[in-house]
C-alpha cells in the first residue's frame, strides 16, 4: 500500500481502525507507523472525520421541528390494502352457530312438525294420486307380448 | 405488550392509529434531521418527514418484515429527499449565495460558527449522491454496506462516492481541516 492508495482507503472506510477491512488493516497500519506522510493523511483523515460527526450532531431544531411534523399528522387518509385483501374479506365468514340463525332453523323445524301433524299436506298427496292413476287399457297394454319376439313380460 | 418497531407496524396495517403515533413519535425527530441534512433546507425536510410518516400510515397493509423497520423508512426519506432535489429547479451556486435555512433557530446556529457554516456549506454543495452517502455514514454511523442498501447500490459504488465526496470536501474546505480538534 503506497500514500495514495492509504488516502483512498482511509475515505472509503474512514480514519477509525475499528471500521477498517481485516484484510486491509495490517498494511495500512504499518505505512502510518513508518511513513511521516502516511502518518500526516491519517491525521487529516481523523480531524475531517471528525468535522463530519460534529457537523451531523443533532440539534434542538430537529426536535421541535419533529413535533411540528407530528402536530400536522392529525388526519390520516385511508389505507391502501394490497390487492389480495378483498378476497380474504369475502372469505372471511363466520359460519359458527349464532341466535338468530339457530332461531330460525328452530321455527322452520316447528312448522314442519305442525304442518305434518295436522295433515295439511294430504290434499295434495291426493292430488297427486288423481294425476298418476292409469287407464284400465294402459295396463293391459303393458302384459301384452312383443311384436317382433313374442315375449311376455 | 411488544412495543418494537416490527410489533407496532403490525398494528398500524391493522388501521390502529394510537400504534402509528407512537411510531411516529419515536422516528420523527430521526428522520427530520436526516432530511435536514441531505436537503439543507429545514422546512423541505418538515415536508419530506411529514410525507414519510404518511408513507408508513397508507403503505402500513402491505409492508412485509423483509428488512429492519429503520432501514426502510431511512430508505423511503432518503428516495423522497433525492426526488425532491431532482425536480428543484438547478441554481447557479454563485448565484445561490449562502445556504439559508426557513427555520430560525437554524439559521442561528449555522451562523454562529463560521467553520461550522463553512462545512455546512461544502456538504450542501456536494452532488445529491455524494452527500447522502456522507450523511449516512456520519448522521447516521451506517456501514458502507447499509448504505449501499439504503442506495440500491453495491458497496464498491459507495466507496466511490464518499472517496469523491472527501475529495471535494477538502478541496472546498483547504486549511480548515488542520486548523480542527
Amino acid at each position: 500500500m503506497n500514500n495514495e492508495q492509504l488516502q483512498i482507503f482511509l475515505d472509503s472506510h474512514g480514519a477509525d481502525p475499528a471500521h477498517w477491512p481485516e484484510a486491509h488493516r495490517a498494511a495500512a497500519e504499518r505505512l502510518i507507523a513508518s511513513d511521516a506522510q502516511a502518518r500526516a493523511i491519517f491525521v487529516q483523515a481523523q480531524r475531517l472525520d471528525a468535522l463530519l460527526t460534529q457537523a451531523h450532531d443533532a440539534g434542538a431544531e430537529d426536535a421541535a421541528a419533529a413535533a411540528r411534523v407530528l402536530s400536522r399528522l392529525t388526519a390520516l387518509p385511508p389505507q391502501k390494502r394490497p390487492f389480495w385483501h378483498w378476497p380474504l374479506v369475502l372469505l372471511d365468514w363466520q359460519f359458527a352457530p349464532a341466535w338468530p340463525r339457530v332461531a330460525a332453523l328452530a321455527g322452520c323445524a316447528a312448522i314442519g312438525f305442525m304442518v305434518g301433524i295436522a295433515g295439511l299436506d294430504r290434499k295434495f298427496e291426493r292430488y297427486d294420486s288423481l294425476q298418476n292413476v292409469t287407464a284400465g287399457s294402459d295396463i293391459f297394454a303393458i302384459f301384452e307380448p312383443e311384436v317382433l319376439t313374442g315375449a311376455r313380460p | 405488550m411488544d412495543d418494537s418497531d416490527e410489533a407496532l407496524m403490525a398494528r398500524v396495517a391493522r388501521g390502529d392509529q394510537p400504534a402509528f403515533r407512537v411510531l411516529a413519535r419515536r422516528h420523527a425527530p430521526a428522520i427530520v434531521r436526516l432530511a435536514r441534512r441531505i436537503l439543507g433546507n429545514a422546512a423541505d425536510a418538515e415536508d419530506v418527514a411529514q410525507e414519510a410518516m404518511l408513507r408508513v400510515w397508507t403503505h402500513a397493509p402491505r409492508w412485509q418484515p423483509l428488512a429492519a423497520f429503520k432501514t426502510w423508512l431511512t430508505r423511503v426519506v432518503v428516495n423522497l429527499c433525492l426526488d425532491r432535489k431532482r425536480r428543484a429547479p438547478w441554481v447557479e451556486l454563485e448565484a445561490a449565495g449562502e445556504i439559508t435555512d426557513s427555520a430560525p433557530v437554524a439559521s442561528e446556529l449555522a451562523e454562529s460558527d463560521e467553520r461550522e457554516r463553512l462545512l455546512q456549506r461544502a456538504i450542501a454543495e456536494l452532488p445529491d449522491r455524494q452527500r447522502t452517502a456522507i450523511v449516512l455514514t456520519y448522521s447516521e454511523g451506517m456501514s458502507n454496506a447499509q448504505v449501499a442498501d439504503i442506495l440500491d447500490t453495491s458497496v464498491s459504488a459507495v466507496e466511490t462516492l464518499l472517496v469523491r465526496g472527501k475529495q471535494n470536501l477538502r478541496r472546498a474546505l483547504g486549511g480548515i481541516i488542520d486548523e480542527g480538534d
